[in-house]
């Protein structure tokens, strides 16, 4: 079988395909691979890949790309903002919202310290804005205990001995949590607490979408309780590249020259705005059906009753499922490894080599993540996939001397 | 206007967008606002506009070949390294510069920041160009607000060099000084942009390249045209590449893709180039389907930014064979595909004559036949810009010729009978 060469920081997966396109599958069998790393690598379909060959576009540096103007529109209309602005990465997204609300020298932000802001985006806050990061611990459920955060922000109000505490930084769906969305409650005390303040809200709202389907309610509804939201289109919404920021129309006109700054100008980007409508179209019924098969695959792993790893069902919410590995003889690099390796055995029990991607998380945890390239068929051969592993790891640990 | 065509994907047709008729015009929308507005009410019911947009060659829109490499791009996470259409491109673009790698990003301004951070990584650095250099003026001054870094500036010649002898005392002032900032890198722009297009000699590269290499500093070229100056010095791009430590490229501009820029250098550059574009956020997904219809224009950019050349001299010419009192141009200084023309009447700012460039009025169509809304930018205090690219055929070139012949006779009749 003819498998992508992986290359890049992952060795772990350069590794694990070097070791599945091996001579060990028997031959002319196909590999069927269920990709569950994460919602980022969804590929265009045929009606996006169309929308993307048709676009109307034009210099969108001028403000002459009809498909990008559009986008902004409708996207300022489903958040309930005044404007959006279409950028390359949720990651900009974020840092302009920062460098926005943050304009003077000597801010702070406060933020979790698993906040993808914080641990995935290069520290950009300090490393391009000089923004400090104030941190909060994050609970379970990815919100910030609120007692605490008003502590913090007492601690500096008014004293010449702090940075200006000017932001806080939601995440919402909170990825590390496992995707649990942001109660609606706490987003509206998160923001009466920042008015008191004269603080801002800036919700990295990344997955924001999969948080409003899984709650029920229309986008709009999150995002009012925030100064400016992010929002990723490249995840669950499916489109290849590309993120929007939303606000207030002063923040997005200041938003323009700083995503000029960074370098995120792009020209006819209605290309790319092009895949993104589609992908908006039928985010709901789409993401709908992620939340669906991911809540199948935990409860699945639930009634496996394995002593090797588990999942709380309960905490599964949209498209993200938490596995904890809890034998202490296994890690959770070798149980991705194992899952999405390949052999004539599988092959001859199960009937079809399935090769299952997943990234170990945290020191006893891995993640998979569903998104519209995923099928509930898919999903099935992943807990199948699954079963397969934990009953080969049992009978070896057993056997072992 | 798009091309009307058919294109295949996954086995169905499909068909581009037509021209448009006046009335259905998209409208302008942009900054530049009273020369982007054209006056429709004014035309003769049913005539068709024919616009010449000269603005930049950055207003490229993707052809039917184009879409359709796009269309079906392969394509994978680019941040894991699985977009083969995207690594391919990088690879080619490293082969065609001569260089160890290359990284795909959105825009030309972030290849250029990236350079810098990626040269001048430790605090109190800082960077030698000209204070006409597009890094300088046009980049939001990146390299100070986002990069930390210390702008030392030198004076550009008309020909897009700096002088080198001043270069070097330059450098020499704060070499080994407790009192300046760290010189650690050279920016060379080529082609020039405000020095209309000018393509920097060979020699001259090498010459700065040694001088860099003496006092330890590094030579990055803001090579956003750089293709524009191998064509128009009929050598491969990595003869231009080759006296720099690193490039940037542009590739929304000559080369007709809608989005996106390259970086290329060494190994170990380009690693932690990688880095610093996430950093900034320049990490896309899916990205081959912006590298696919880059492969596409650089198939083909030679003999594209050669016509381009061609054009852009051959209206040059033009308007100095019209003799004319008001604007004037220098053919000899038309290297490449940009024209600045001198606007010399006192009476006439290069913003009028680019709103007069712009608008179409019944009296055009009467005497010209036709309704032809030609777009510049007023440049300098007394120039206007005008850049050829892919969508401006040599029949535009002619209509541009026309327009501006009819312009100026309006202008200096008017001039004569005002009071």
């Amino acid at each position: 079988p003819l498998c992508p060469k992986f290359r890049g920081g992952h060795t772990l997966f350069i590794i694990i395909f070097k070791y599945v396109c091996s001579a060990r599958l028997p031959r002319g069998a196909k590999l069927h691979v269920v990709d569950l790393r994460s919602d980022t690598v969804t590929k265009p379909r045929l009606e996006m890949r169309q929308a993307m060959a048709q676009a109307e576009v034009g210099d969108d540096d001028y403000g002459e790309d009809p498909t990008v103007n559009e986008l902004q529109q409708s996207a300022a209309n489903l958040l309930g903002m005044e404007g959006a602005l279409f950028v390359p990465s949720a990651t900009m997204a974020n840092l302009i919202a920062v460098m926005c609300h943050c304009r003077h020298r000597g801010a702070q932000v406060l933020l979790g310290k698993e906040a993808h802001i914080y641990v995935y985006e290069h520290g950009g806050v300090a490393q391009v804005a000089g923004v400090h990061c104030q941190l909060l611990q994050d609970l379970p459920d990815g919100m910030m205990d609120l007692d605490k955060l008003e502590q913090v922000i007492q601690q500096g109000h008014g004293s010449r001995y702090h940075p200006r505490s000017e932001l806080v930084c939601l995440e919402n769906t909170h990825s590390s949590a496992g995707g649990r969305a942001l109660p609606l409650q706490y987003l509206q005390e998160v923001r009466e607490l920042a008015e008191r303040y004269g603080l801002r809200v800036h919700m990295d709202g990344a997955r924001m979408l999969n948080a409003a389907v899984a709650q029920g309610v229309p986008p709009a509804r999150l995002a009012q309780h925030c100064h400016s939201v992010s929002l990723c289109l490249s995840k669950g919404v499916g489109a290849p590249v590309g993120a929007l920021l939303a606000g207030p129309r002063e923040l997005i006109a200041e938003a323009w020259r700083v995503r000029k700054l960074l370098g995120g100008g792009m020209r006819q980007a209605g290309v790319l705005a092009a895949a993104a409508h589609v992908g908006l179209d039928r985010v709901e019924e789409t993401l709908q059906r992620d939340h669906v098969n991911a809540r199948h695959f935990a409860q699945g792993v639930q009634d496996l009753g394995s002593h090797i790893c588990s999942v709380d069902p309960t905490a599964v919410e949209t498209n993200i499922v938490m596995v904890t590995v809890s034998a202490p003889w296994l890690s959770p690099t070798e149980l991705c490894e194992r899952l999405a390796a390949v052999s004539p055995e599988e092959s001859a029990v199960m009937g079809h080599a399935v090769s299952v991607l997943a990234f170990p998380w945290a020191q006893r945890s891995l993640r998979a993540v569903w998104h519209c390239d995923i099928s509930a068929r898919d999903t099935q051969l992943a807990l199948d996939k699954l079963r397969f592993v934990l009953e080969a790891c049992e009978q070896e640990h057993r056997e072992a001397p």
